[in-house]
């Protein structure tokens, strides 16, 4: 498992990814979606860079697999959810906030 | 989902391979599910939208499949994640530096790739039982034992007796011999080697026939001349009559007597020797018109068989020897003559005897030897490897430096080295097959300088692919260690600063110089030796003159139906006809030439001499005319040759040489004394001794037998030309087509070409070590020079400061170049040692030359070590030629 160090700053795919699923478990076609929604139809993963994220973020200790919440959507049965850890709700907290900084910092800028 | 969406999806589960196995096993579902997801999507749907999403998929997977090998940086992956690591990182070594690899690749190539094919050939052709042959170790082959002879043939009543007498101990017993015949059909005749075989020969190997039948015993073995049938070797048959299935029933002419094919052998089974393809086998029983050389069948002293015969099932070995010394001894009682002196049977397998059990030494010895200098070959292309391994790891030792003090252990980072080795020896193994394949396939084309149907074709089979793989592994740890040991060591550690080795740097490669000279010395000593066995064979003198300009031909008028008194007007024409030639200055007859593969003896006793118990009593004869001995060019001690007044009405007379002379009556005059065979001779003349068997053999005694007074039995002409040979070989033709255009002619060639059979022991050692040699002293030359070149270059920075401090430049060179030869003469003595050993074992199969030939132990070394000054002198003079300020920068 790695620490906090080892995975800051995020890469924009993780960061996406991150959000997608930091209210609640969601199986990896919602996360891509959501991840799709959050960009504005920018980034839309496909199948290999989205499995492939998850399995580098479980490596890095940022998810894990979790049960189903319940959905009862189409194969909601046969689809992996994955939730989020203490180690990815505070590696996304940081993140936010440094994006939220500096964003800030660039707009107060920009308009003055 | 319609037939195309389907194509599609197996097409992108196709490529999920490209994937890494654990997470193909655990998200292959989970993909396949995405894809049906976004299927379903209105934006990938429609053609437009399938190549949307095959596009983004394309996308996705070089993005993903990238980012999914790369190994994982948690700590500890198992060792089958460092081995996959390694391989990985080992496959872009070799890629990444073409050069490097082809070089070092075409090195291990070359040595593994002679070892495969000297592997396959000596396995193929001496080790593997008797292809196409059923339960080869049941079958034995038996020789009669005689006085000073261990491996005598066996005449046809003998084995008649042997077959009809021995049922408890074999189940059948067979005869062959090889025996030229002249094969026409239709237009064309064509001298062939084929076989004379008992009725029961297929049957005792356990052969059936492909195509018709066998000969059959009970038949084929009755009736002297009466079964004019013939069986076809299985590839003569394909070559020469097109595989036509008709084949059965048709008639070919042997030396122009009809013969019927009854049979084809089977595909696999070739004969009884495992270096030669059989043409056409016929029984012996037909021996009068296929080879009267061989004619008396009913003869018990014609010894020119080789018996085989298979042990009845549970017969051990002894059994069947003590069942052969029974039989012996109910022989002696009935034929005391023949039998007397027989002192024994001896019982062979039939895998260890071979074509001969006489030559089984000889061709393992030469295969041991042939084995041993590619083996030395292999070794010599491991040192140079490991030399390029650990020039390159001078380079990479920053980066090994870096994984040491990163906490790489050492026996891993040795792991790492030695994987990209294996991997470097696999490739070159791979290359070597294909060399060996390709070698092997020349073997098979190689023409022999013998009439004869031999056939060295081997394969390449699953055994040589095992014995590839091993060697390879071998090599591939030999050539590795060194230089990951070297690259590993803990001084290693003061690299990662930028500085240059360390203490005792240079011990390994000066290591690898001694060994290479030791062995590059060895190798060519022991090509040298060979190279010095053939000029020795060809400067042995063989008793007798100019071979160039002696011609020769063998004739048998016999048959063509000639009798007694017409074959000597015959014959008596034709010598007549060719000395009256112009280019003919003597001409004479004999029976058989001497170094030929032919060869008779004849059992005597000497008036006042007694023989030892074992003394051999049978001497080597040949029977010869007047003019023989004067257009071979003999010398005599005293007496003369034969005169054509030596006839039957003329006293019994004989020629005898020097050794036999020396032998039965010491100290005396040869002349007038009597040797009792065939009557009583009385000695008229004594020749120098000559090489009669083969080139190689001691001076034995020999003895001439008037052809008048013994009858010719076969008729070799010799000529003695006075210049252009090739012009009287055609004369010569002419002149016997004018005499009898029927008459066949055998062997019309120079004395010279005939006895390219006595030096092919000879020129086989020395062409093919002389060839290993001239590879070996490329590879050591490249070897020798790269290895110093490295140890100088490793020595930059140390030649600099001296220079700096001002040392002169010729200093230097001379300090570098004294320990290069120091190193070498090391090298050179150690070499020299292991050579002489090896020198002494091969002694044996030398002609002419001692294992320890004062030539070939001087000027070998001479030449290497001066290679080796060369080698070291160049790297040396640019290293002290160069800026000693850039020099000291340079690390």
């Amino acid at each position: 498992m790695a620490q906090l160090d080892d995975v800051l700053p995020l890469t924009n795919t993780v960061f996406h990814m991150l959000v997608a699923l930091a209210d609640s478990p969601r199986h990896g076609y919602a996360v891509a979606q959501d991840v799709e929604e959050l960009s504005d139809g920018r980034m839309v993963l496909g199948p290999g860079t989205l499995y492939g994220s998850l399995v580098r973020m479980q490596e890095q200790g940022l998810i894990q697999e979790a049960k189903n919440p319940g959905d009862e959507g189409l194969h909601a049965g046969r689809r992996r959810y994955y939730r989020i850890t203490p180690l990815g709700t505070e590696a996304l907290r940081l993140e936010s906030a440094r994006l939220l900084k500096t964003a800030t910092v660039a707009q107060r800028r920009l308009e003055g | 989902m319609d037939s195309k969406q389907d194509l599609g999806r197996r097409l992108y589960r196709a490529l999920l391979r490209c994937y890494p196995r654990d997470f193909r096993d655990r998200h292959e579902a989970d993909l396949l599910q995405a894809f049906d997801d976004r299927s379903t999507e209105p934006r990938f749907s429609g053609i437009g939208g399938r190549v949307r999403l095959a596009g983004w998929l394309t996308k996705d997977l070089m993005r993903s499949v990238p980012l999914l090998h790369r190994p994982f940086t948690r700590p500890g992956g198992g060792m089958m994640g460092e081995l996959v690591q390694d391989l990985r990182y080992g496959v872009r070594m070799l890629v990444k530096n073409p050069l490097f690899t082809a070089a070092a690749v075409v090195t291990l190539a070359l040595g593994i790739g002679m070892n495969a094919t000297v592997f396959s050939a000596v396995r193929g052709l001496l080790l593997e039982p008797l292809p196409g042959v059923q339960d080869p170790e049941r079958l034995i082959q038996m020789y009669r034992v005689w006085g000073g002879l261990d491996f005598g043939s066996n005449s046809v009543p003998h084995y008649q007796d042997v077959r009809d007498r021995t049922g408890d101990a074999f189940e059948s017993v067979a005869a062959w011999t090889f025996s030229p015949v002249a094969l026409a059909e239709g237009e064309t005749t064509e001298r062939l080697v084929g076989m004379m075989v008992s009725a029961n020969f297929f049957q005792t190997y356990g052969a059936r026939p492909a195509l018709g039948r066998a000969f059959i015993p009970g038949e084929e073995d009755e009736g002297p001349g009466a079964h004019a049938r013939a069986i076809l070797g299985h590839s003569f048959w394909r070559t020469r009559f097109g595989g036509d299935p008709q084949i059965i029933g048709r008639t070919v002419t042997l030396n122009g007597h009809p013969f019927e094919v009854v049979g084809v052998a089977p595909r696999d089974f070739k004969g009884p020797v495992s270096f030669a393809d059989v043409p056409i086998y016929v029984p012996i029983m037909m021996a009068r018109e296929v080879a009267p050389c061989c004619a008396h069948l009913d003869s018990r002293g014609n010894n020119t068989f080789n018996v085989v015969a298979r042990l009845r099932d549970g017969i051990a070995e002894e059994r069947a020897q003590e069942a052969m010394d029974a039989l012996l001894v109910q022989l002696r009682e009935e034929y005391p003559d023949h039998y007397d002196r027989q002192l024994g049977t001896r019982i062979i397998p039939q895998s260890e005897a071979g074509f001969h059990p006489s030559l089984a030494q000889a061709s393992m010895g030469m295969s041991a030897v042939i084995m041993t200098v590619v083996a030395l070959l292999l070794l010599i292309a491991c040192v140079n490897v490991a030399n390029l391994f650990l020039a390159r790891a001078r380079d990479r030792r920053q980066e090994m430096a870096l994984r040491l003090s990163l906490g790489a252990g050492r026996g891993r980072v040795v792991r790492q080295l030695l994987t990209e080795s294996l991997l470097f020896a696999l490739v070159a193994a791979v290359a070597a097959v294909a060399m060996a394949a390709v070698a092997t396939r020349a073997l098979g084309a190689v023409q022999m300088p013998i009439d004869g149907p031999w056939d060295m074709t081997v394969d390449v089979d699953g055994t040589v692919l095992l014995f590839t793989g091993v060697i390879s592994i071998a090599a591939g740890v030999l050539f590795g260690m060194a230089p990951a040991l070297q690259a590993t060591r803990p001084e290693t550690m003061s690299t990662v600063k930028g500085g240059g080795g360390g203490v005792g740097r240079s011990r390994m490669s000066s290591a690898l110089v001694v060994a290479q000279v030791a062995l590059s010395l060895m190798l060519l000593v022991g090509s040298g030796l060979f190279l010095r066995s053939l000029q020795g064979a060809s400067q042995i003198d063989p008793g007798f003159d100019e071979p160039r300009n002696l011609v020769t031909a063998a004739l048998d008028p016999s048959l063509q139906g000639y009798e007694d008194e017409e074959v000597w007007v015959l014959l008596d024409r034709l010598v007549a006809d060719l000395r009256a030639l112009p280019g003919v200055s003597e001409a004479g007859m004999v029976s058989w030439l001497p170094l030929g593969l032919n060869n008779s003896d004849r059992g005597i006793e000497i008036p006042g001499y007694t023989f030892a118990e074992d003394e051999r009593r049978s001497i080597n004869y040949t029977q010869a005319t007047e003019g023989y001995f004067e257009a071979m060019g003999v010398d005599f001690l005293e007496g003369r040759g034969f005169a054509r007044s030596d006839d039957a009405d003329g006293k019994p007379v004989i020629v005898v040489n020097r050794v036999f002379a020396e032998r039965y009556w010491p100290g005396e005059s040869a002349l007038g004394k009597v040797v009792q065979t065939a009557g009583d001779r009385e000695v008229v003349g004594v020749v120098e001794d000559g090489k009669y068997g083969s080139l190689g053999e001691a001076p034995t005694p020999f003895m001439f037998l008037p052809s008048r007074q013994v009858g010719p039995s076969q008729a070799t002409l010799v000529a003695r030309t006075r210049s252009n040979p090739g012009e009287v070989l055609g004369q010569l033709r002419g002149l016997v087509r004018s005499v009898d255009p029927n008459l066949p002619l055998f062997d019309v060639r120079t004395m010279e070409d005939h006895m390219g059979i006595a030096l092919l022991p000879a020129r086989i050692g020395g062409s093919v070590l002389g060839l290993f040699g001239i590879l070996g002293m490329l590879l050591a030359a490249v070897g020798i020079y790269g290895v110093m070149a490295y140890s100088v270059s490793q020595r930059r920075r140390e030649l600099g400061i001296r220079v700096a401090l001002g040392a002169r430049r010729n200093d230097v060179i001379r300090m570098v170049v004294g320990q290069g030869i120091r190193l070498s003469v090391l090298g050179t003595i150690l070499g020299l040692a292991s050579a002489a050993l090896l020198g002494r074992l091969v002694e044996g199969l030398l002609y002419n030359v001692s294992g320890l030939d004062p030539v070939a132990f001087t000027v070998v070394p001479a030449l290497l070590i001066g290679v080796a000054a060369l080698a070291v002198y160049l790297p040396a003079r640019r290293a002290a030629g160069g800026d000693p300020l850039e020099a000291l920068r340079s690390e």
